[in-house]
Parts: C-alpha cells; sequence; structure tokens
C-alpha cells in the first residue's frame, strides 16, 4: 500500500478524495478509502490536504527492495 | 435517446487541462474579460505535472551578468534545443512574458526567495549561467487555484474530455464524461485552449508498476489524440523522453541534484559524465542519460548519486528541496536506509515517455507566435504544444495562450454548432465499454501498448522496428470495441489507454520519417545514428488530412551560428 489512510483518525471530510490528481482515493460511508493503490503516484497531495493526519505513505516491498 | 444526465454549457475560452499553463491561460483569458470555463480531469487544486509541488523556476534575470541577458538565455536554447526549439515562437511565448510571469508568481502569494529573502539560484541542463531559481512551490497549484476562483472562471472538475468538434473545419466545441457520476457534457466553446501535458504509461516503468513515473501518470496523451483527429498538427512527437532517478521510486529530484553539486558516479566510484559531455554533470538532460546508459550497458552499473562531499548545509538543503518537487521523495530515500550525512545514492534511468526532448520546448500541437494551431479557434500551451515545456514556460506561455484565445473569441460573432449526430455517435462510443459483460480490461490492453513499444521503440529505434511497432499497433486497433469497464474509473482509465495507443502510433511515425538521430537517447535510430543538420534540423510535423491519410512535412529551423 502506498498511502494509507487511518480509519481512526479520518473524520471524513473528503479533501483526499477530492484533491488526489489520480481518482485512487474514493469515500466509502463517512472514511476515505485507497481504493486503487497501485495507481498511486506518491505526489503526497493526500497528506498536504488532510488536517488530521491521518494519511501515512507506506512504500511497496518492490520500490525498498530493488 | 439515452436516459443519462447530460449538460450543455456555452463559454467563450475553454482551457482543457486545469495544470500551471491552464490555469495561467485562464488568468489571462479572464483578464481579457471574456467568459471563461476550466475543465480538468482531476481537481484544478492538485493536478498534473505539479500536483504534489515544484521547486524551480528557470529565468534570466538582467542582473547584469554576461549569461543573465534574453540573448543569452536564447543563446543557450539555441543550442541546447536545436532543431526542436523554433526561436521565435519562443521569444514571443517566454521571453515576452517572463518578467510578468514572475511578478504573477509573487503576487498570489507564492514567494521565488528563500526565507531569508535572497533569490537562490543553481546551474544545471547545459546552462551557461544559474538560470535556475530554487524555490518553494508547495502551494503554487493550490494558489493558482484560488487566483483562477477569483477573477470568476467556471471550474468543471473531474470530467475527462473525449473529442473535439468541428463546424466547417473550425472549433465548436468538445465533449467530455464526468469520472465518477458518467454526466455526459457538451460543451461549446469560441475558443479552447489545450494544456493537457504529455503522454505518460507508454512504456515499461522500472519496477513494473505504470504509476510509478516521474511525469503525472493521469497525463495521457488525451487531447493529443483528440485535437491530431480533428486535423490539428503535431510536431516534436518523435521523441522519448527519459531522466534519472532513484532506483525503486521514478520520482523528480535531477535539478535539485546536480543543481546542489552532486555527482553521478558508476560502481567503480568514477564520476563518468565527462566522457560523454564537456558540462559533466552540468550537461543537459539528453547527455547524462545517454552517459548513464552507456554506464550500465559497459557492465559498469549500478550507477550512484553521489552527494559525499556536500556540507551538512548543502544536505539539509538538497532534501528539503527534493520534498518540495516529490513530497515523498525525503522519507523514501530515509526508507532506504539512506542517510543525509555520506550519501550515495542508487540511480538509474526512468522510464521513457512521449514528451519534449529538452525543458526548452515541447512536444505536441504545432503552435505559432499566438499560440494557435492551424484549426481555427484551437490554441495549446504547456507540455501540450510543440513549443512549450517545463514549469517556466508553463507560467510564462500559458498566460499568452489564454491572452491570444479570448482576443479571438473576441471576434467571433456566434458560437458555432454542434452537430447533434456526431455528438450522439461519440456519445455512444464513450459510454460502450460499460456496458460489456465480457471483454478485455485497461490493464491488460494498456500492457500489451507499453511491451510493443518498449520493445521496438523505447528509445532505440530503426526502420524496421517502427514499422513493425505500427503494424502491431494498428493491429491493436480492432481490440478497441472489446474493451470492458466496470465502473466509471474504469471507463475513465480505459479511454485513456486508448489515447495512449493512439499516441503511440502517432509517435512512430514521426520517428519513422525522421531519419537521423537527435538528443540521444530521446531520438536515437540506430539505423542513421548521426545528427544531420543538413536536412533535419527542424520540426517534424504530423496531421491527419481530412481524407484520414496520415501525413509528415518537415519545417525547417533555423538557428544563429
Amino acid at each position: 500500500m502506498p498511502a494509507v489512510i487511518d480509519p481512526a483518525k479520518c473524520n471524513g471530510c473528503e479533501l483526499c478524495d477530492l484533491y488526489c490528481p489520480v481518482d485512487v482515493i474514493h469515500m466509502e460511508g463517512k472514511v476515505a478509502v485507497v481504493r486503487y493503490p497501485d495507481e498511486c503516484w506518491h505526489c503526497g497531495a493526500c497528506r498536504l490536504e488532510c488536517a488530521r493526519d491521518a494519511v501515512r505513505f507506506e512504500f511497496p516491498l518492490a520500490m525498498l527492495s530493488v | 435517446m439515452s436516459d443519462r444526465l447530460a449538460h450543455d454549457i456555452e463559454t467563450d475560452v475553454a482551457i482543457i487541462g486545469g495544470g500551471t499553463a491552464g490555469l495561467n491561460s485562464a488568468m489571462a483569458a479572464a483578464e481579457a474579460g471574456v467568459r471563461v470555463l476550466i475543465v480538468d480531469k482531476a481537481n484544478i487544486v492538485h493536478s498534473g505535472a505539479i500536483a504534489g509541488g515544484i521547486d524551480h523556476f528557470m529565468a534570466y534575470l538582467e542582473t547584469g551578468a554576461s549569461w543573465d541577458t534574453r540573448e543569452a538565455y536564447l543563446g543557450y536554447v539555441g543550442r541546447v534545443a536545436k532543431g526542436a526549439a523554433d526561436l521565435e515562437v519562443h521569444d514571443a511565448v517566454f521571453c515576452d512574458e517572463l518578467e510578468a510571469a514572475l511578478a504573477r508568481t509573487e503576487k498570489i502569494g507564492v514567494s521565488l526567495r528563500q526565507s531569508d529573502g535572497r533569490i537562490f539560484r543553481t546551474q544545471a541542463m547545459g546552462q551557461p549561467g544559474p538560470y535556475f531559481i530554487n524555490f518553494d512551490g508547495k502551494q503554487l497549484k493550490p494558489r493558482m487555484a484560488m487566483e483562477v476562483k477569483r477573477r470568476k472562471c467556471q471550474v468543471l472538475n473531474r470530467v475527462q474530455v473525449t473529442n473535439l468538434h468541428l463546424h466547417d473545419g473550425e472549433l465548436a466545441g468538445f465533449t467530455g464524461f464526468d469520472i465518477r457520476t458518467g454526466e455526459f457534457y457538451r460543451i461549446r466553446a469560441k475558443a479552447v485552449v489545450i494544456a493537457t501535458g504529455n503522454t505518460n504509461r507508454m512504456f515499461n516503468a522500472q519496477i513494473g508498476n505504470p504509476f510509478n513515473l516521474w511525469y503525472c501518470p493521469a497525463n495521457t496523451g488525451d487531447l493529443h489524440r483528440a485535437a491530431f483527429d480533428a486535423g490539428v498538427a503535431l510536431a516534436n512527437m518523435e521523441y522519448v523522453r527519459m531522466t534519472i532517478v532513484p532506483k525503486g521510486f521514478s520520482a523528480p529530484g535531477f535539478n535539485a541534484f546536480f543543481g546542489m553539486g552532486a555527482q553521478l558516479v558508476n560502481s567503480l566510484l568514477e564520476p563518468f559524465m565527462t566522457r560523454y559531455h564537456e558540462m559533466g554533470n552540468k550537461a543537459p538532460r539528453n547527455y547524462m542519460v545517454w552517459g548513464a546508459l552507456q554506464e550500465l550497458k559497459e557492465g559498469r552499473g549500478p550507477i550512484y548519486m553521489d552527494c559525499r562531499h556536500l556540507k551538512p548545509k548543502e544536505l539539509e538543503h538538497l532534501f528539503f528541496t527534493l520534498g518540495i518537487d516529490k513530497d515523498t521523495l525525503p522519507e523514501f530515500l530515509l526508507a532506504k536506509g539512506y542517510a543525509k550525512e555520506g550519501c550515495l545514492i542508487e540511480m538509474t534511468v526512468s522510464e521513457p515517455m512521449q514528451a519534449r526532448p529538452s525543458e526548452l520546448c515541447g512536444s505536441g500541437i504545432r503552435i505559432d507566435r499566438t499560440c494557435a494551431s492551424n484549426v481555427p479557434g484551437i490554441y495549446a500551451a504547456g507540455d501540450a504544444s510543440d513549443q512549450m515545456g517545463c514549469l517556466h514556460m508553463a507560467m510564462a506561455g500559458g498566460f499568452a495562450a489564454g491572452r491570444h484565445a479570448a482576443a479571438y473569441a473576441k471576434r467571433i460573432a456566434l458560437l458555432r454548432p454542434l452537430d447533434p449526430d456526431a455528438i450522439a455517435a461519440e456519445e455512444a462510443r464513450v459510454f460502450r465499454p460499460l456496458g460489456r459483460k465480457t471483454g478485455v480490461s485497461y490493464r491488460e490492453f494498456e500492457n500489451i501498448v507499453r511491451v510493443i513499444c518498449t520493445d521496438h521503440f523505447g528509445p532505440v529505434k530503426t526502420e524496421l522496428s517502427l514499422n513493425g511497432a505500427l503494424g502491431k499497433l494498428d493491429r491493436l486497433d480492432a481490440a478497441h470495441a472489446d474493451l470492458r469497464a466496470d465502473n466509471m474509473h474504469e471507463l475513465m482509465r480505459t479511454h485513456e489507454a486508448m489515447n495512449i495507443h493512439q499516441v503511440a502510433k502517432i509517435s512512430a511515425r514521426a520517428a519513422l520519417a525522421r531519419r537521423e538521430s537527435r538528443f540521444h537517447p530521446y531520438h536515437y535510430r540506430a539505423d542513421f545514428p548521426q545528427t544531420d543538420d543538413a536536412n533535419f534540423c527542424g520540426l517534424m510535423v504530423i496531421r491527419k488530412q481530412p481524407g484520414g491519410e496520415i501525413a509528415t512535412r518537415f519545417d525547417r529551423l533555423r538557428y544563429a551560428a
């Protein structure tokens, strides 16, 4: 998983969903979910906009291992 | 008639693509007093190449140094982008606009200065002096988005434009759909500015993920394809661009590393770039890539970014500025175990992309000094045009395009009509993949395109390899009828995949016509490995004729000796 959203911290403000430039984050009910993690560009727009510090990045194994 | 919700909108100037160039176009058109509509596939607050930030703005500042003048800068453009940059257009769309672009950047609240108030400039990419202003552009995109709203531009976010429509050979409007709701848009405009960036996801990426890219993976040549189908001439399409990126993460950072004095070394710890260019690590980007490829090919890889000689303060600034351009890069480097001190970072050559061969030109819609294409009403700006690229030209030339488009729109008395039959046919085409129970996914289809492009011209090419690619890519047209999408996100990706496929064909055809090599390795013909200025110093222009036939022509460019 690249961008990872902590559902306990997410307040459902939708900003990460709204601003993701590659449409990978979608609201599911009142929580934002990274629905297409393999299409994440790692630009960090979601984290920049999150006021609740609910977004962190976990780099996929291949990125860190090669 | 379908029961799909549809919207009809009329405007004077429509901006397709709300990245840096598009938003500057919108500001200019609004300032000219016409109605402005911005349409973006994402949200203009964070979309396009600088969605996550930007850290360099190239400029001459007339400070008195011999290299810091308009003439010296244009001399640099002519040397480094010879055969691709049209200096007359460059002078009009960049030099005439630069001073205002710098002022505009600061006026909307983004300082080009360091926290201590000074302007910090660095040198790389063959520049005769430090043309890059290093700045914190993290908020540049959100600020520009605020500015266009302040100027009362209408914004349609999350709408993918699917085709341009003409009336009697002149622009009438365009169609698109909302990538979440599927609502269909029929938009009439007196003029459009196309500012949709370059074409990515066309070649294999370093760890196999087509979204782990240097440039924005949402830029998929959507309007290159649509404009080409509408008869718009394109140029610089044969170039396949690459850069040097950290192993595992295709992130920008090239300017920051070399601007701060880092150097490439091979696995013998030899700095090798002076073997390939007299300016060593300050050489133009294509030479850096060429040098790296030779070291890798000859068995002296991996290659590394050697930062061990940098002072702690310089390293601190380097890691800070890497995070301005790519928010997640510093933590990636730390997660890989690179400490800031004694830093020797493994690098590699990035994925190829279809894009400009230099920071000093573009790749796409052939524009004149007024940013106009050959089709009345269609203008272009930024990476989507053949003469603008990079932040500095998107900021400066984007504004010029908007101003010229607005002036054109003011001269047009009436909106031209959209043909109802053509619009109905387009609506059926756009949504066809949704109705299919079985079929091919965009992932499978796009992967086939990537394999063909990588094997045949990614980046080395010959007449045989290009003809082979065109044969395979032409046969793949039939697969469009089998593409299936299960939701709106997949429908967007499916159209992106088809557009990448068509741009690949345009690129291969243009490459076939350029029987020389230029900007090695961005256009490297193994059957014509030398640069041939006598016959090919200029633009290969490619255009679909009214009958559907594809033709190329050569526009010679001239430079001072």
